[in-house]
């Protein structure tokens, strides 16, 4: 991050953002911003409306309340310039199955040709975008013969063939092995540092916005109940890390905030006496955990809109 | 740089690609095979076979309808089917996720079912050219009119298709009651029957429709004058073919943005998964 204020120019800014779905209201009050080469990761259970908050975003759907602005302008009327800027992974697609990838690539990156700008070349050359998302081996085959893995990172090479300056990314590693998945993680980490990409994406994987995201924010119950470092929620939350010890044979158990100092004075105390020492600092997990059941018991969570809410919400 | 040339030119490269790949399919070959090879076995057949009243062979006689069919089969039903399908799985919304997408689709639909077209009546016209005696008899006059009637046709056709690919919800609806209402729309539009035979109100129906029309067009083009003694009024209506097909293009021309760019404001990532959901729950 370029960043030399303290609060750099806000990419995506949602102020008091509601959207129901005839009487079901699945956005209660979801504010939020996103810094310019920030990455925010978006958690929440299913059904929380993440995926709603992410088409609002985009510009996919109109919202029913609230102030929205991407890139300075609201997504629902943005013209074709601000579609130039932006990036869109969705969740699944089984679209252009004839297509080879070199050809859909090539196709795809000239609709941003009239956007390039002379810091942000459009389209991202073909050959290194695939070499970036490793298909360069299968660039001539058609769509329909990629695995799952392979289909998926074509699906991030036509979300960045634009070189968007933002990136939406919904649920973007489903199905992905632990390789695929590392790869991906230096291609939104190479996105993220060398681009200066600013990158909002949805996962249910705890580790993976741990290891992406710089801000990490939790929807649950149509609200955001939580949004900060990795570090902040899990000290936020349970704000105390557990120490449990032996001393002459019995078992402790201690929680406290810090944990460093409280060793520290428990060596003091009994020195010699102390036995199988374990410190450990609540997790992601369990900070997601417990909000999230915390917000269950309080709020019943919300169902996804059925079909028939959905057509009728148009 | 162009913001509007660009995606058009980028549509016309689309359309022309997508041509390319279904002449690389096999189900699609299979298709214009088939297609054609009962084509050819329907006028061998029937090669003997004389319309008395008016001298022709009855190959000679449907030909101009065979045509005026194809080019209602591809650039009306078949370019609605697409349409729905693409809905369905996802390319209308990757169209709308990029920068002039949607005029990129478009364009790209106009540009291959225009390909698509030239090629299905090719082929049928250098089939019916070898196996039908006389087939142009009226020389260049003759080609020319085809060419100019393929065109309005085209026009008439595309906005049709367009309309009807973003009315339907599903490509399973358009291939059960649209095919229906496709061969009721052929049999009132007297392609194989002259209408003339008809009852009053099936002939008043059929001429509202453009597929009416295009076959008249194609027979005035192709068939010698004495033919014209089996159609209604006793005339060719060269004037009013070209005016009701008009009409047809023009209304379709309004109509269609209207209703593409309502198509399109609905698609979502989350319709199109429900839409999958729903088919894998009508197959499940």
């Amino acid at each position: 991050m370029a960043a030399t204020t303290e609060h750099p120019r806000s990419v995506i800014s949602v102020e008091g953002l509601r959207m129901a779905y005839g009487s079901k209201e699945v956005l209660r009050n979801v504010s939020f911003t996103l810094g310019e080469g920030e990455v925010v990761a978006l958690l929440g259970p299913n059904g929380a409306g993440k995926t709603t908050t992410i088409e609002i975003l985009e510009g996919f759907r109109a919202r029913s309340a609230g102030e929205v602005s991407v890139l300075g302008s609201d997504p629902i009327t943005a013209d074709e310039r601000w579609r130039g800027r932006i990036g869109v992974v969705l969740q699944s697609w089984r679209d252009h199955a004839r297509w080879r990838v070199r050809e859909l690539l090539a196709q795809f990156g000239r609709y941003y040709a009239p956007y390039s700008e002379a810091d942000r070349p459009r389209p991202y050359p073909v050959d290194e975008l695939l070499a970036l998302v490793g298909l360069t081996e299968v660039a001539g085959q058609r769509v329909r013969s990629l695995s799952g893995g392979q289909r998926r990172r074509l699906d991030v090479a036509i979300g960045i063939v634009g070189r968007p300056e933002l990136l939406f990314l919904d649920e973007p590693t489903v199905g992905f092995d632990p390789v695929a998945r590392r790869d991906f993680h230096d291609v939104i980490h190479r996105l993220a540092d060398l681009e200066g990409t600013s990158i909002l994406l949805t996962t249910h994987d705890l580790s993976e916005a741990e290891r992406l995201a710089d801000r990490i924010l939790i929807l649950n119950g149509g609200e955001i109940v939580a949004n900060g470092s990795a570090e902040q929620l899990a000290r936020d939350a349970a704000g105390t890390t557990e120490v449990r010890w032996t001393r002459a044979g019995h078992r402790h158990v201690h929680s406290t905030a810090d944990g460093t100092a409280f060793a520290r004075d428990l060596f003091t105390q009994y020195g010699d006496e102390i036995a199988d020492l374990e410190i450990r600092r609540s997790s992601l997990e369990d900070t997601y955990l417990a909000m999230v059941t915390a917000g269950l018991s309080t709020e019943p969570s919300l169902e996804q809109p059925t079909i028939e809410q959905t057509e009728n919400a148009r | 740089m162009n913001t509007l040339g660009t995606p058009i030119r980028a549509g016309l490269q689309r359309g022309a690609i997508e041509f390319r790949n279904s002449l690389q399919n096999p189900a699609d070959l299979g298709y214009y095979v088939v297609g054609n090879i009962i084509f050819v076995i329907v006028i061998l057949l029937n090669r003997n076979e004389m319309i008395d009243e008016i001298g022709m062979s009855v190959p000679r006689m449907i030909f101009p309808g065979v045509l005026a069919m194809i080019l209602v089969f591809v650039a009306a039903y078949g370019l609605a089917t697409v349409i729905a399908t693409e809905r369905e799985d996802g390319t209308l919304l990757r169209a709308k996720s990029l920068p002039g997408g949607m005029t990129g689709y478009v364009w790209g639909q106009i540009a291959r079912t225009s390909l698509e077209l030239a090629f299905s009546l090719g082929i049928l016209i250098v089939a019916g050219t070898v196996l039908i005696a006389g087939l142009w008899e009226g020389g260049i006059l003759s080609v020319a009119s085809v060419l100019a009637l393929s065109l309005i046709g085209l026009l008439a056709c595309v906005p049709i298709g367009f309309v009807l690919g973003s009315v339907f919800k599903n490509p399973r609806s358009l291939g059960g009651w649209g095919f229906i209402v496709l061969g009721g729309l052929i049999w009132i539009s007297g392609l194989f029957m002259p209408l003339i035979a008809m009852p009053e109100w099936v002939q008043a129906l059929g001429q509202v429709f453009p597929l009416y029309w295009l076959g008249l067009g194609m027979r005035a083009a192709m068939l010698p004058d004495s033919a014209v003694a089996i159609e209604l009024a006793g005339d060719w209506r060269v004037v009013e073919t070209f005016a009701v097909l008009g009409v047809w293009a023009v209304v379709g021309l309004l109509l269609a943005p209207v209703l593409l760019r309502r198509m399109a404001r609905r698609e979502s990532g989350s319709a199109v998964e429900a839409r999958r959901h729903a088919v894998m729950q009508k197959v499940g």
